[in-house]
Order: structure tokens, then C-alpha cells, then sequence
């Protein structure tokens, strides 16, 4: 006698189940509901019927029906009892087959186990061993597999485990590097994954576990990879040791199976000074911050005759090659060219001064200009009996320079005393050992020119580049004729485009070809004219002069190089040092530094640092690369703002309240007086301060 | 060589071109066509039939319009072909000329 609790969705379908799970018909069980299905709402707390099947005799279940005639409507009570006498017997038969041999032990009775790889178990009529399938494990039921991971063993069903045995195939691949100097043989060695299932003792619940047996089987060969190589056009740099290491492998790698032979690149070519050229280092400032004017006196000097600077010629690189055996040619090197200017005389590789004067040596990239400066000494005052002063070399003022006066100079401009509301213009630098009052001063105009015209090219480059793509578009396109530009050339055509695609071309044009007329004198380079000339008669006037497709192209080069070339700083830049300043605007490509004890209400902007060692009181001031002032700020409550770029630091000993600080849009006001800050922006572009050691 | 054929309704003129409208038809567009478009009020330029247009063509195109507008006239241009149109498009007549023009 046997019974078997099962469940179900429904009390039929539970039922059935334990039917099947006992082998027998329903006229052959009694039945118990112990809990019958509950719906839920949406399958939320919905309950599986569950009941209980008790194998029962024919006769047993023939009394059962009489005594549920007898007592209706107490029959589950009768039922439970009846149950507990049957439960009570053991099972009189046991069936055999290959998974349930007869158990001699009684341990093992509603137990599974395994032994030599094959799944054994027996059940009792109130206990079902159970099984859990571990991975790499196929458990067939009656044929079929076992699609569950838990599975209760019955002993109507005929069980059969397999292993399952992986084979995983070699992986590898070669790749090459962008510029074919590598190739990487990526290998991953396959396996062959062999499982058994180990004895198990007896148990309720046994979980089949496989034991696995990884036998690594790198089936990578030479010749494969020499194969692959040989198509990917690998010849060069062959590195056999790491391929015999790669098909050798255990394990996944990476492995530089060809090597190619780099580039070395050369250098351009330079120039080498012979003579001291710097007079910002012969520049000391007295205890009292004063620009000592005894040193300027020392500043350096060519004699006639002396070789100033050697030229030397750029030193080529080495070629490399490819794994693909082809030339990897070297970054080309260029030499230096050379401008030379007034005084001197290039003879052979040396530059000669033909004149005595201050040697100037100015580089941008690889444009080099060298000039003898002269240098005119004023010994007075500049004022209305002197005259402005005009001078291509350096200008050195022992007396004042007088309201309304200008001075312009192409070299330096030193002034011993004071600058008083005038205008100083310098393509080098401004030194100024006075005060400079209510007054204009301008270092590095050369520079402000040429990053402008710059700025104009690169706008004017992009736009040249795109209409050149759209003639050739046109050119393309199947209903357009290109005849007419052997007769007329491309003008028709970029009058058209002129009109409405490209209508923002010619104020550009205007304004670059407007701006190199004007300071046609101050620019060396006849790069920027020529492009003047060109941008002239095919964007602004109506000439009916031929234009190419290639000139075009040309000439969108040209532009390019030539605000490239306007990007490259200048060496050595100009520089400002003054003592004292107040209501002025001062503007320098390079340094700027205010010695003496204040700056007061005064516009600065420098292209390099900038650094008053005063006190600054109002005003408004920039460095690019960082501003340091000792005090800064005002009682009164005058505006002062120190502004520096994104990356750059504001250092100021001393900080009064009220002081402005921006870097780069980040701007902060402070709200107390403090000493030795250290302004910065930090990652989350938030201005931090810290105290300067 | 453009060849050109009117027909006019009251103070409407309506032309149609045949052939290539490039350079070498710019005389006879200066010197016959315009003059012609200018005595009517409308004028509707037909370009079933032209196949294909040069910078020069288009040149002339932007001067008719113009010249007629500036004379109060009003002009359109129809029944261009699809290749051509992409031309047009290209140089960005229809907003030299105005959409309006394109019918």
C-alpha cells in the first residue's frame, strides 16, 4: 500500500498525477483534497491544488464506499483514519527494473545514488528520492531529456544519465597595426572538456555533478600561420621565436609575431646666435623695483664684420619599412628660411652684421629674420618742438615723452623718465623707467597683425575649401555642362555662388585685402600680399580674368598655411616693463611687468605673464599664461578684475575685498580681505583657492 | 544652339526653350528674348526641353529674372527637369530667384 501527496492547477490535474506517479486508475485510490486550488487575482496568490492518493485494494476501497454511505457528510474525517492504517503497511511489491534493483539495505530505501556512472534509486510509497542535474549532465527520461533542473525520480520511468563531453576548436586571428609596423597573433588554445559522474552514496536528494577533465588542445600550426601571414602580405620582420611561442601557448595570448622598422625622423633645420641677443636678461631692477638704465647701455652689440648667427641645415630621418616590406618614409625635415634683413649679409652658412648695432633675431616656425638694429638716441624730451618719432630700428628717450606724442619704433623703445597721455607702438619691446600716465602703450603690433589676418585666412579657407567641393559637385552632376569654363573660366560661376551660398565670402575678403593695403609695410612675408591679390580679383572684383579649379585649390592652401603659420608663436616675443601706471591700456604679445609700486585704473592685457609687484588698484587686467600681483583691490571700492584663462592661476599676496577674479567664465567676487591666495579652476570647473606657501 | 518658341495669351507670354541653355545661346537670350519678355506682363519660361544648363546658362537666368522683375514683370519657370533641378539646387537658385519662381 502506497499513497503519494501531489499537486496540481486544479484538483484533477493533481489527480492525474499521482495516478501516473503510482502506476494505477482512480477506481483504485482514495482520494484526500487537502488543499484545493485558490485563483488569486492575476496570479497573485494563487495556490496549486494539492491531494492525497492512497493506493487502496479493491475490497478496502469497496468498504470505504459503503462506510461514506454510512457516515455522509463525515467522510474526510473516515478517510484520514483509513489512511493512517494503510500508510502504516510497507509496500508488499517491489517492481524491478535497471534503476531500482531490490534494496537488501533498508538504508537505502527512498534513496538515490550513483555507482560506475550509472543512477540508481528506490522509492517507498511515502517518500520520492529526488534529483537536482548539475552542468555537463544529461538526464533521459524514458527516452526523452529532461528539460528540468530538479526532477522527482519515479520508479514507472526508465532514467539514463550522459555526460556531455565540449570540444572547443582553437581560436586565432592576426592583425595589423594602422601603420603596418606590428602584426599580433591573437591565440586562444581549444579544449577538449571530458565529464564523469563520480560514485555517490545513498541519498534523499543527490545533486549529479560532473567531474570535468580540460584537456588543453592548442591545434594552431606554423605553416597556418605563416599561411595567414603570407596573405595578409606579411613579409618583413617575421619574428619566428614568437609564433613558435604562440602555437606552443596554454593559454589565450597576444603575441608580435612581425616587426617593422620605424621611422627615424630627422631635424629641421636652425639657426645658432653667436652673439648674446637677449637684452631682457640684462635687465635688473634696483632694490627700489627701478629698471636700472645703466644696464640698458650694456645692451648687446654686433661690430661690423661679426658673424651674429650659423645656419645649419636640417638633418634628414631615416626611412623605416612595413611588415609589408614597402618604405616608411621619415616626417620630412625643412630648413630654415632665412629673411635677412638690414645690415647684415649671409655669406656661406654664417650671417655677417655689415653694420654695427643691437643683432635681432626673430623666429616663427622656420621663418628666421635677421636684422642689424640701428638705434637712434633721443636725448630730450619728445614733444611738440622734437616731433613724433618714427624709427625702423630701436628708439631709446633720455628725457619725457610729452601729451599727444607718438613714438612708433620696428625695434625697442626705452624711456628713461616719463610717459605722460602718448602713444607707444613697438614690434619689440617697451621699457619704460618712469610713470606712465593716461597713456597708450602697444608691444608686438607685428603679432596682433598677423594673428588677425590669421583668423580672416582660416575663415576664409573654410569656406574656399567648401565651395571647391561644391564646382565639383556641379562638375559631377549629369545635367551640367563644364564647357564654358575653358572660355570663360570659373568666374560665372563663382558670381553665382557668390550671390546666396557663399554670400558671407566677400565681406571677409574685403576686410582681409583692406587690412594687408593698410599695413602693407609691416608685412615681410609676401605670402600675405599675394593672397591679397588673388582673394581681390576673384571674390571682389568682376574681371573677366580666367580662374582655375586648380588655382582655386591653391589658393585654399596658401590660405591654410598661412593661418597655420600665423598660429606659431613668435622667439623670442616682446615684452613691457614699466614702473608705475595710471589710467592707461597696455597691450603686449609677450610679459608685461610693472616693477615699481602701483598700477592704478589701468587696462592690461599681455599675451604672456603678467606680473605687478605693486599694488594694482582698479582697472582691469589679463595675463594669458597667468597673472601674480602682490596687492590688489581698493578701499574705495573701485572695480578691479583680474582675469586669466581656462588652466591659468591668479596668485595675489595680498586680496582686498570687493576683488574680482574670472577664469576663463568662472568669476568670484571676494567677500573678505585675504592674503596669499592661489586661485585655479578644479575638474568641476569651480574656482578653489588655496594658500600660497 | 537654344531655339526658343512663343506663345502668347492676352498680356501672358508664355516661351519654350529647346536645347542646351549655356553660353552660346547668351546672344540671342540678350539681344532677342529679353527685349521680347519685356512687353508683356507675365512671362513663363518652359524648360521641358532642356536637358542640360552651364554656369554661364545660369547666369543668364539670375539676369532675366532679375531684369523682368525690376520692370514689374513677373516671371516663372516650369516643368523643369529633375537633373537639371538638382543643378539649380546645388547653387542655391531657387533662393537666389525666390521658391515662388519654380512652378
Amino acid at each position: 500500500m502506497r499513497s503519494v501527496v501531489s499537486k496540481g492547477k486544479n484538483i484533477e490535474e493533481a489527480i492525474q498525477l499521482g495516478l501516473k506517479l503510482l502506476d494505477t486508475k482512480k477506481e483504485e485510490v482514495d482520494i484526500e483534497i487537502i488543499q484545493p486550488e485558490t485563483k488569486g487575482f492575476l496570479g497573485i496568490g494563487a495556490r496549486k491544488a494539492i491531494v492525497k492518493l492512497t493506493k487502496v485494494d479493491a475490497s478496502v476501497k469497496k468498504l470505504k464506499e459503503n462506510d461514506r454511505a454510512e457516515s455522509e457528510g463525515n467522510d474526510k474525517e473516515i478517510n484520514s483514519e483509513m489512511l493512517n492504517d494503510i500508510i502504516s503497511e510497507t509496500s508488499s511489491s517491489q517492481e524491478e527494473n535497471e534503476n531500482h534493483p531490490v534494496a537488501d539495505e533498508m538504508d537505502k530505501e527512498g534513496k538515490v545514488w550513483v555507482k560506475s556512472g550509472k543512477l540508481f534509486f528506490s522509492t517507498t510509497p511515502t517518500f520520492y528520492p529526488t534529483l537536482t542535474i548539475g552542468k555537463g549532465i544529461k538526464l533521459y527520461k524514458n527516452n526523452e531529456l529532461v528539460k528540468d533542473k530538479n526532477i522527482v525520480l519515479s520508479e514507472t520511468d526508465r532514467y539514463e544519465v550522459k555526460c556531455e563531453n565540449d570540444v572547443q576548436e582553437t581560436k586565432w586571428n592576426i592583425s595589423i597595426d594602422k601603420l603596418k609596423l606590428k602584426a599580433l597573433l591573437h591565440v586562444e588554445p581549444g579544449y577538449k572538456m571530458t565529464r564523469r559522474i563520480p560514485d555517490i552514496e545513498p541519498s534523499k536528494h543527490i545533486e549529479l555533478i560532473a567531474e570535468e577533465l580540460k584537456e588543453i588542445q592548442n591545434t594552431l600550426s606554423f605553416a597556418e600561420v605563416i599561411e595567414e601571414l603570407a596573405s595578409l602580405g606579411v613579409i618583413y620582420g617575421i619574428n619566428e621565436d614568437q609564433i613558435l611561442k604562440a602555437i606552443e601557448s596554454r593559454q589565450p595570448g597576444t603575441f608580435e609575431i612581425a616587426t617593422g622598422k620605424k621611422a627615424t625622423h630627422g631635424h629641421d633645420g636652425w639657426i645658432e646666435p653667436k652673439v648674446p641677443l637677449t637684452i631682457q636678461n640684462g635687465l635688473k631692477e634696483d632694490e627700489d623695483g627701478k629698471v636700472n638704465y645703466r644696464e640698458l647701455r650694456a645692451i648687446p652689440t654686433a661690430e661690423r664684420g661679426e658673424v651674429i648667427a650659423v645656419i645649419h641645415p636640417p638633418v634628414p630621418g631615416q626611412p623605416g619599412i612595413t611588415i609589408t616590406n614597402e618604405p616608411l618614409p621619415p616626417k620630412p625635415s625643412y630648413p630654415i628660411k632665412l629673411r635677412a634683413g638690414k645690415g647684415v649679409v649671409v655669406v656661406d652658412d654664417k650671417i655677417v652684421a655689415m653694420e654695427s648695432g643691437r643683432p635681432h633675431i626673430e623666429q616663427r616656425g622656420q621663418l628666421v629674420k635677421v636684422d642689424i638694429l640701428p638705434k637712434i638716441t633721443h636725448s630730450g624730451n619728445v614733444d611738440l618742438s622734437s616731433g613724433n618719432i618714427r624709427f625702423v630700428g630701436d628708439v631709446d628717450i633720455l628725457g619725457d615723452v610729452d601729451v599727444r606724442m607718438t613714438v612708433e619704433a620696428a625695434g625697442a623703445i626705452f624711456v628713461q623718465k616719463n610717459v605722460n597721455m602718448a602713444t607707444l607702438t613697438a614690434a619689440g619691446a617697451i621699457v619704460v623707467n618712469g610713470n606712465v600716465i593716461g597713456s597708450k602703450l602697444s608691444a608686438g603690433k607685428y603679432n596682433r597683425l598677423i594673428a588677425e589676418l590669421g583668423q580672416l585666412l582660416e575663415e576664409m579657407h573654410t569656406q574656399v575649401k567648401s565651395m571647391i567641393e561644391v564646382i565639383r559637385q556641379l562638375i559631377h552632376s549629369p545635367a551640367f555642362k563644364s564647357n564654358d569654363f575653358q572660355r570663360g573660366g570659373m568666374q560665372p560661376l563663382i558670381r553665382i555662388l557668390l550671390e546666396k551660398k557663399f554670400k558671407s565670402l566677400p565681406p571677409l575678403a574685403k576686410k582681409y585685402v583692406d587690412l594687408v593695403q593698410k599695413e602693407e609695410k609691416d608685412l615681410e612675408d609676401d605670402d600675405w600680399k599675394e593672397v591679397a591679390v588673388f582673394v581681390r580679383k576673384t571674390f571682389l572684383s568682376l574681371t573677366k580674368e580666367i580662374t582655375s579649379l586648380e588655382q582655386m585649390e591653391q589658393l585654399a592652401q596658401k590660405m591654410k598655411q598661412l593661418s597655420e603659420f600665423s598660429k606659431i608663436p613668435v622667439e623670442p616675443d616682446s615684452y613691457i616693463i614699466i614702473s608705475n601706471v595710471l589710467n592707461s591700456d597696455i597691450y603686449c604679445s609677450g610679459d608685461i611687468i610693472v616693477s615699481g609700486q602701483g598700477c592704478l585704473n589701468t587696462k592690461i592685457h599681455a599675451g604672456g605673464k603678467l606680473e605687478i609687484r605693486g599694488i594694482m588698484r582698479g582697472g582691469e587686467v589679463y595675463g594669458k599664461l597667468g597673472v601674480e600681483i602682490h596687492e590688489a583691490g581698493a578701499e574705495s571700492g573701485t572695480t578691479t578684475i583680474i582675469a586669466v584663462p581656462v588652466g591659468q592661476t591668479i596668485k595675489i599676496n595680498k586680496a582686498l575685498e570687493g576683488t574680482i577674479l574670472k577664469i576663463g567664465n568662472v568669476k568670484h567676487t571676494l567677500k573678505e580681505n585675504q592674503d596669499s591666495i592661489v586661485a585655479r579652476l578644479d575638474e568641476n570647473n569651480r574656482m578653489i583657492f588655496e594658500k600660497k606657501a | 544652339m537654344i531655339k526658343y518658341f512663343y506663345n502668347e495669351v492676352e498680356d501672358r507670354l508664355d516661351v519654350k526653350l529647346e536645347g542646351d541653355f549655356d553660353i552660346e545661346g547668351t546672344e540671342v537670350v540678350e539681344e532677342e528674348l529679353i527685349p521680347t519678355m519685356l512687353n508683356y506682363k507675365t512671362v513663363n519660361i518652359d524648360f521641358e526641353n532642356v536637358p542640360f544648363v552651364d554656369s554661364s546658362g545660369m547666369g543668364l537666368l539670375i539676369d532675366i529674372v532679375k531684369t523682368l522683375n525690376d520692370k514689374g514683370i513677373k516671371v516663372t519657370i516650369s516643368k523643369v527637369r529633375q537633373e537639371v533641378f538638382e543643378v539649380f539646387e546645388i547653387i542655391q537658385l531657387p533662393e537666389i530667384l525666390g521658391e515662388e519662381v519654380f512652378v
